[in-house]
């Protein structure tokens, strides 16, 4: 059997499960697996630096998003919108309670939480401190990763907003850019944000931290 | 390298010794090696329990429209013909697409993964390891339709026209939740084991 650090120099492919042993790689290089050509690590060194700016870009378009309107629309002068008020509202009229709730979780507090969790991360990475809390937002993340739906939420909107193309006239609200500017900020996070690599300068910068 | 001796912690993606000493991820101290078996007969019953909710998510009508007065209920199927008749084929083809092509596959899937970690398959272990990656990542998708008509009913909300969620909405929903955490609690670690030749009964 090897060794406890022995283990830290090898890696499985997150698609085939297939076990690399890690090699060296110079700045902005990347390692794929072998067998499915799935990104395994990425050295970039100012990775923390361009997460927090990208992270906290995305935060305020975010916030930008929820509080504005989204879409309205007219039919024959008569006038609605889309904001996140107007769809909890309906919702709750309609006694879609559910739905209403897991709509809140999937589209509105683990996108949140996602994000707030990620800037906590990076910054507490940056400064050095609070290894322990750290750790603990890590495994957070890797837990709630599944469970944001915002991407599906947009693209819902488009397909809604085809389908009312012909009855109605429709008019992007302010809300409407700002969240095409957080999925193209998600996408770019979601790219380059490793945690391979996150855990890797977590044990750089603060050893191993044992549970309490 | 052929990996049969190491597992890979799902949370915090560090390779670990397959044992059964421990039972936490060396690193994270998540849960890494909970029963096999437990986790097999969690996965079936919370995709049974999908099954079961995609009936009623079919039969029941996912939107009313209330047009002055008179009530029109559609369910996914009239949905989509409906669309195809007007004429939005590449509309129709996404919630087909994304409300029955996507959960079906997925229950095909995860019934296969589950198959094959008792019997024994034509497929090889590196397959089984891509047919779960993909059985997770397309998962969240089915939920467009719900989103859509939530959209909708928001929209489309005067006193004299009204389009609002139906029963199967809610049973649509909870169908995709239901899927997602059965995937979530399928453990890897069944796809090796039968490659081992060992039944995991025994290395409970």
């Amino acid at each position: 059997m090897i060794k406890e650090h022995e283990l830290d120099k090898l890696i499985i492919c997150k698609k085939c499960h297939t076990l690399h042993e890690k090699v060296l790689i110079a700045e902005n290089e990347k390692a794929f697996c072998s067998e499915c050509n799935v990104l395994l690590y990425h050295n970039d060194s100012d990775m923390l630096d361009k997460m927090l700016a990208l992270v906290i870009t995305a935060s305020i378009s975010l916030f930008v998003a929820f509080q504005f309107t989204v879409v309205s629309i007219n039919i024959q002068g008569m006038e609605k919108s889309l904001t996140l008020t107007s769809l909890f509202m309906v919702l709750a009229e309609h006694k879609q309670y559910i739905v209403g709730i897991m709509f809140l979780f999937l589209i509105v507090i683990f996108p949140i939480v996602i994000i707030f969790a990620t800037f906590l991360l990076l910054f507490f990475m940056k400064i050095e401190k609070a290894g322990y809390l750290t750790k603990r937002l890590l495994i957070l993340l890797a837990h709630l990763k599944p469970w944001s739906m915002i991407d599906i939420f947009f693209i819902s909107l488009l397909v809604a907003m085809v389908k009312l193309f012909d009855i109605a006239n429709i008019e992007l609200g302010v809300a409407f850019l700002a969240f095409v500017l957080t999925l193209m900020l998600d996408i770019l996070i979601t790219k380059s944000l490793s945690f391979h690599q996150l855990w890797e300068i977590h044990h750089q910068i603060y050893g191993s931290i044992d549970e309490e | 390298m052929k990996n049969e001796h190491y597992i890979r912690c799902h949370i915090c993606e560090t390779v670990n010794y397959d044992n059964s000493l421990t039972s936490e991820c060396r690193r994270c101290h998540s849960k890494i090696s909970s029963s096999l078996h437990d986790s097999y007969t969690k996965t079936l019953a919370l995709l049974i329990t999908a099954i079961i909710l995609y009936i009623p998510a079919n039969l029941y009508p996912i939107l009313t429209t209330k047009q002055f007065g008179v009530n029109s209920e559609s369910t996914i199927i009239e949905g989509i013909i409906h669309l195809w008749e007007l004429g939005s084929y590449p509309i129709a083809i996404i919630i087909l697409i994304a409300s029955v092509v996507v959960p079906i596959l997925k229950f095909l899937l995860i019934i296969y993964l589950l198959v094959a970690a008792k019997y024994k398959t034509r497929s090889t272990l590196l397959d089984k390891h891509k047919i779960f990656y993909i059985t997770e990542s397309i998962g969240p998708w089915s939920m467009v339709d719900v989103f859509v008509v939530i959209i909708l009913s928001v929209l489309i909300n005067f006193t004299g026209v009204r389009i609002y969620p139906g029963i199967g909405a809610t049973a649509f929903a909870l169908m995709v939740f239901f899927t997602m955490l059965s995937a979530l609690s399928f453990d890897t670690r069944l796809i090796i084991n039968h490659e081992k030749g060992k039944n995991f009964h025994a290395s409970k």
